[in-house]
């Protein structure tokens, strides 16, 4: 494991000569959220009122927490890259090393998001706590449960993202998957908590991916409840476990099918 | 003992086709058509332990494929190959750590971070412990005189040091066999010599294998005793320098220049190149006239200056190209 940590800190080395860059995302976030907030207190109509059972503190909050994971945690490196890594050939010379590629690439990942994602924390406290309110009921001893469910749910985000690329072995472009993927991620369990969706879809949606990746870390810091914090865990590892098998699946069948042209 | 042994060696490729046009793009999507492309086929060769081997060939050869092949990249369709008695297809990451690759064209290392830094890196890659990744972080900067810029991020480097520094980078676990691609491209003549310098100094010091390929005979020429040329994916020559030489070297150009205009009587085994006032250019076929016969055809009394010459290995080269069919339709 010593050679993903200093994979790890070698990017964390290389992009804190760009901070600055992640500022720049800090303008989209704010005004992404700004738009919520009015959004949120338009719907909220009468203090106290809930809404799916989340108060309006709870679902501004649930939104500028899932947010901040996204913008937090974004990155090119698992999406983009890999898969242009694949298509242009360049895994070549990455793959000649004495380490598993998808596991360079999550570790150049963590790298990223180790950065980016606490300075986004920072912004969607002051935020939170200026424009919306602080949290009814929340203590900060709990994070010390939650933070290890962010770190999965951005692990696992990172892992079935990784997956997708990896189709680039067989396909030209695996953008339009990694777009619906996206897309869905962000509806369903980002911007909107799963309990806002008909009751019918509920568990079909806790079975997704959403589950662990945005909803649970998200319900967690609005809403915390040990029992709860225990089932997310335990679903976060089952699907990191069948999303690294799948990931080292793929990888294997498509490293038999790599085509380099050109010297 | 043979540090690299291939057998029948073979890799195809399948590539798209598509008719020109739009109806072409429409035609490809409900019809796609792909054709067959035999990149490698059936190349056997070995290296000793310690040989420095020019792998060459014109574009499309095959020469990166075989490169990729044995370094366990890409999947041969046949044949088979060992380095160091590792099978690169079973065991990779086991042959990762005895191989050392540089690819001219493409970085291997880390952009924005420092070549100690990334000398670092490579080192934990290659599971070396801190004291000894250090110590030889200090004996390769010596060899490569890289003290100068060990400190500065590697996007401020020139060239001829990034390419030092990636030399380095691929040295860090003391590989027993270096593949080179190109190592010298587009560098300066004065780089050029100097990194060939220290791959010789490389190859003596740390008796490393290295596998060769580049289209700059300067490199060949200085570096290599045995050379392997490809064409459309087969071997067509594998001889040593000398040899080549010997055999291939039997033509010799004879510039001069002469007191007065003159016209050469044809003779067998003279071949005039260039007659321009009083200056001729002949090239002399050996094997048919004895250099000193040539020289009394052409009658010295009359000649004011005069330089003879072998043939140009890059000639020699590029005419076993020429004389071998099927040159287009490969895959590098």
């Amino acid at each position: 494991m010593r050679k993903y940590a200093v994979i790890y800190r070698s990017v964390l080395m290389e992009n804190m000569q760009y901070v600055m860059n992640i500022f720049m995302g800090f303008i989209s976030y704010f005004m992404f959220i700004f738009v919520f907030i009015h959004l949120w207190n338009y719907m909220y109509s009468s203090p106290g009122e809930l809404i799916s059972g989340y108060t309006r503190e709870q679902m501004i909050w649930y939104t500028m927490i899932t947010e901040m994971m996204w913008f937090g945690a974004g990155s090119g490196t698992v999406s983009r890259q890999a898969a242009k890594d694949i298509r242009s050939g360049n895994i070549a010379y990455l793959m000649n090393k004495p380490y598993h590629y998808t596991l360079y690439i999550l570790a150049k990942h963590a790298g990223e998001w180790s950065i980016q994602l606490p300075m986004y924390a920072v912004l969607a406290t002051v935020m939170g706590i200026t424009m919306v309110g602080s949290l009814p009921d929340f203590h900060a001893i709990t994070l010390l449960a939650v933070i290890p469910c962010i770190i999965l749910g951005i692990t696992i985000n990172a892992v079935f993202k990784l997956c997708i690329s990896l189709i680039s072995f067989w396909i030209e472009d695996s953008n339009p998957f990694q777009w619906l993927y996206d897309k869905l991620l962000l509806i369903v369990g980002t911007i909107f908590p799963i309990e806002i969706f008909p009751a019918q879809m509920q568990p079909f949606l806790k079975l997704t991916p959403i589950y662990t990746v945005c909803y649970g870390p998200a319900k967690l810091i609005v809403d915390f409840d040990m029992g709860k914090c225990v089932e997310i865990l335990v679903v976060q590892i089952i699907y990191l476990a069948a999303g690294c098998s799948l990931m080292f699946f793929i990888y294997g069948k498509g490293g038999k099918k790599l085509y380099v042209n050109g010297g | 003992m043979k540090a690299i042994q291939a057998e029948g060696l073979a890799k195809t490729f399948r590539v798209k086709q598509k008719e020109k046009g739009m109806k072409g793009s429409i035609q490809s999507v409900f019809h796609p058509k792909t054709e067959e492309v035999r990149a490698v086929d059936g190349v056997s060769f070995s290296v000793e332990e310690g040989e420095v081997l020019a792998f060459i060939g014109p574009n499309g050869a095959g020469k990166s494929t075989t490169i990729k092949m044995l370094t366990g990249i890409l999947y041969p369709d046949g044949g088979k190959v060992e380095v160091l008695g590792i099978d690169p297809v079973k065991k990779r990451k086991q042959l990762a750590y005895q191989i050392g690759t540089v690819f001219g064209q493409k970085e291997q290392l880390w952009t924005h971070l420092t070549p100690y830094d990334n000398f670092k890196f490579f080192a934990a890659i290659y599971d070396i412990p801190e004291r000894e990744a250090d110590a030889r972080i200090r004996e390769l900067g010596e060899t490569f005189a890289l003290g100068a810029f060990i400190n500065t991020p590697v996007r401020n480097l020139s060239l001829g040091q990034r390419i030092r520094c990636e030399i380095v980078a691929s040295l860090i676990h003391r590989p027993s066999v270096l593949f080179l691609d190109e190592p010298t491209i587009g560098l300066d003549p004065v780089v050029k010599e100097n990194i060939r310098q220290l791959i010789k100094q490389m190859n003596k010091e740390f008796h490393t294998t290295i596998f060769l390929t580049s289209h700059d005979i300067g490199d060949i020429e200085k570096l290599c005793k045995r050379i392997i040329i490809v064409n459309a994916g087969r071997i067509v020559l594998d001889d040593s320098m000398q040899n080549l030489k010997y055999h291939y070297l039997n033509k010799k150009i004879v510039e001069m220049k002469l007191q007065e205009e003159t016209t050469l009587a044809p003779m067998q085994g003279i071949a005039v190149l260039k007659e321009k006032g009083c200056h001729v250019k002949l090239e002399v076929d050996t094997t048919k006239m004895r250099i000193n016969d040539a020289l009394a055809h052409i009658d010295a009394e009359h000649v004011e200056d005069i330089n003879i010459s072998n043939v140009p290995l890059e000639n020699i080269i590029m005419e076993i190209y020429k004389s071998e069919k099927g040159a287009d339709g490969g895959l590098a």
